[in-house]
């Protein structure tokens, strides 16, 4: 091709996209259920749904899915979005998202924003599904554990919901062109030159 | 506005108390809970704790003051309804809520059985049935109040030791009352969760008696629960969604830039 820019580049695997859209689907159904449970004015979602009952239940067995594919999705991403040194640069200089700086170091597959998301959704992930298990059979466990297991499934939702907000709008109206990854799994040339510039060089490498 | 009612406190008076149970076989009666099938532990307690299907239960203790005197106490155990109730401010579904009359009621009807309350209560009140799916505990006998009649165990008590009345009323005959015992006689349940509507009147100090709290109060996890991580679920995704629209429009999109060839 002779357009270079128009070029579309390969970027993520299926698999990586159904992972993606299956914790995306079930972190999000639970979000809303769970922001149902936790407010009265909110009775409207779990009622949808056919009650409070049939909404705990939908929470459990999406959790459970949301579970799988986050056991699945860590085993898949880990190795890219392990930290380097670089990484520390990266976020001193706000990613080149806040303010104008030159001395970005060049990202691999993943920027440090990114990374720091994945280890987020890992860490308070397992952190909210722990807890929803003690939740779930309360009545197994000391009243202390049961206790604060509520108390931290929903900090970690608080934490999970809020940093959800920063990927939805980086991934999508805040970088245009990046949301094809989620879709066709392909983004332009220039994309990756921006995003991941030494992924891309080796990837070129390899070809060539 | 909800229509302001009497506010009442069963007083439970634990030096009148003979121990007779007058007052667990009523809670069983008018609430038609079956009866468990125990076993002798060796002592008149029986049930050993608050079941599902036991909502009421005199707890036998054997007990050696500082002066070397033998006592057998007896506390009427049960919900002790809360102002401040740790049961409600979990509850997602509603079902627990407070009634007019200010006791803590339960509508089983739209319990999910979420076993939050089970946990969050300072008192270890509420009991879940696995079968049902659901939490009991009392209630106050609300059907009984809001007929005007007292709570089966009020009723049913032959010494006296169990009273009902206006929460006021009640708080002045307990001290009253205590006043009189002298001694180590204290009173129970005004001081703490915004003051319980079962009081009771104690022989010995609180500390003294099983499974008794000397100082209940919300759990420190169910005010982090519900009064922070809560409200900022919300507040924090609203704010880094305002941040963020903040951000499209001041400093805009992220444009990717073409790299030209031979371009370092």
């Amino acid at each position: 091709m002779s357009n270079h820019s128009a070029e579309m580049i390969k970027v993520t695997d299926g698999i990586e996209r159904i992972a993606h859209w299956i914790l995306a689907a079930t972190c999000l159904f639970c979000l809303l259920t769970g922001l149902g449970f936790m407010f009265h004015s909110w009775s409207g979602i779990p009622n949808m749904l056919g009650g409070y009952y049939a909404a705990l239940w939908m929470h459990i067995f999406s959790g459970l899915a949301f579970a799988a594919s986050l056991i699945y999705g860590f085993f898949m991403w880990k190795k890219d979005c392990a930290f380097e040194a670089d990484d520390a640069k990266w976020i001193l200089n706000g990613g080149g998202y806040l303010w104008p700086t030159t001395n970005l170091p060049p990202v691999y597959k993943y920027n440090a924003g990114q990374k720091a998301f994945f280890w987020c959704i890992v860490a308070f992930g397992a952190l909210i599904v722990l807890t929803g298990l003690v939740m779930w059979n309360a009545d197994s466990f000391a009243h202390v554990v049961a206790r604060w297991a509520f108390t931290l499934h929903a900090m970690s939702a608080m934490v999970i919901g809020s940093f959800f907000v920063v990927h939805f709008y980086l991934g999508t109206i805040g970088n245009p062109g990046t949301v094809s990854a989620m879709f066709t799994g392909k983004c332009s040339k220039a994309w990756c030159q921006t995003h991941c510039p030494r992924w891309l060089e080796e990837k070129e490498k390899k070809v060539a | 506005m909800k229509e302001h009612k009497m506010e009442y406190v069963k007083l439970i008076d634990t030096t009148l108390c003979t121990a007779c149970r007058g007052c667990q076989v009523a809670c069983k009666q008018w609430n038609e809970n079956p009866a468990s099938k125990t076993q002798n532990h060796g002592s008149y307690q029986n049930p050993q704790d608050l079941e599902w299907n036991t909502w009421t239960l005199i707890r036998f203790q054997e007990y050696t003051d500082t002066d070397g005197n033998f006592k057998w106490l007896f506390r009427k155990d049960g919900c002790m309804h809360c102002t401040d109730a740790a049961c409600v401010r979990a509850c997602p579904s509603g079902a627990l809520h407070h009634t007019d009359y200010g006791v803590v009621a339960h509508n089983r009807e739209i319990c999910i059985g979420c076993k939050a309350c089970t946990s969050a209560c300072p008192f270890d009140i509420p009991r879940y049935n696995k079968t049902t799916e659901k939490i009991y505990k009392c209630d106050l006998c609300y059907d009984r109040l809001k007929n005007g009649q007292p709570a089966a165990c009020v009723k049913a008590c032959i010494t006296g030791a169990i009273t009902m009345g206006e929460k006021e009323t009640m708080i002045k005959k307990a001290y009253d009352r205590v006043e009189k015992l002298g001694g180590k006689a204290v009173v129970y349940g005004d001081k703490f969760v915004g003051g319980t509507h079962v009081m009771y009147i104690l022989s010995e100090p609180p500390a003294v008696y099983d499974k008794l709290p000397v100082k209940p109060s919300v759990p420190m996890s169910v005010i982090l629960w519900k009064n922070l991580f809560k409200p900022f679920t919300l507040i924090g995704m609203g704010a880094i969604a305002g941040a963020a629209a903040l951000h499209y429009l001041i400093k805009g999109p992220h444009e990717v830039h073409e790299k030209k060839e031979g371009e370092e």
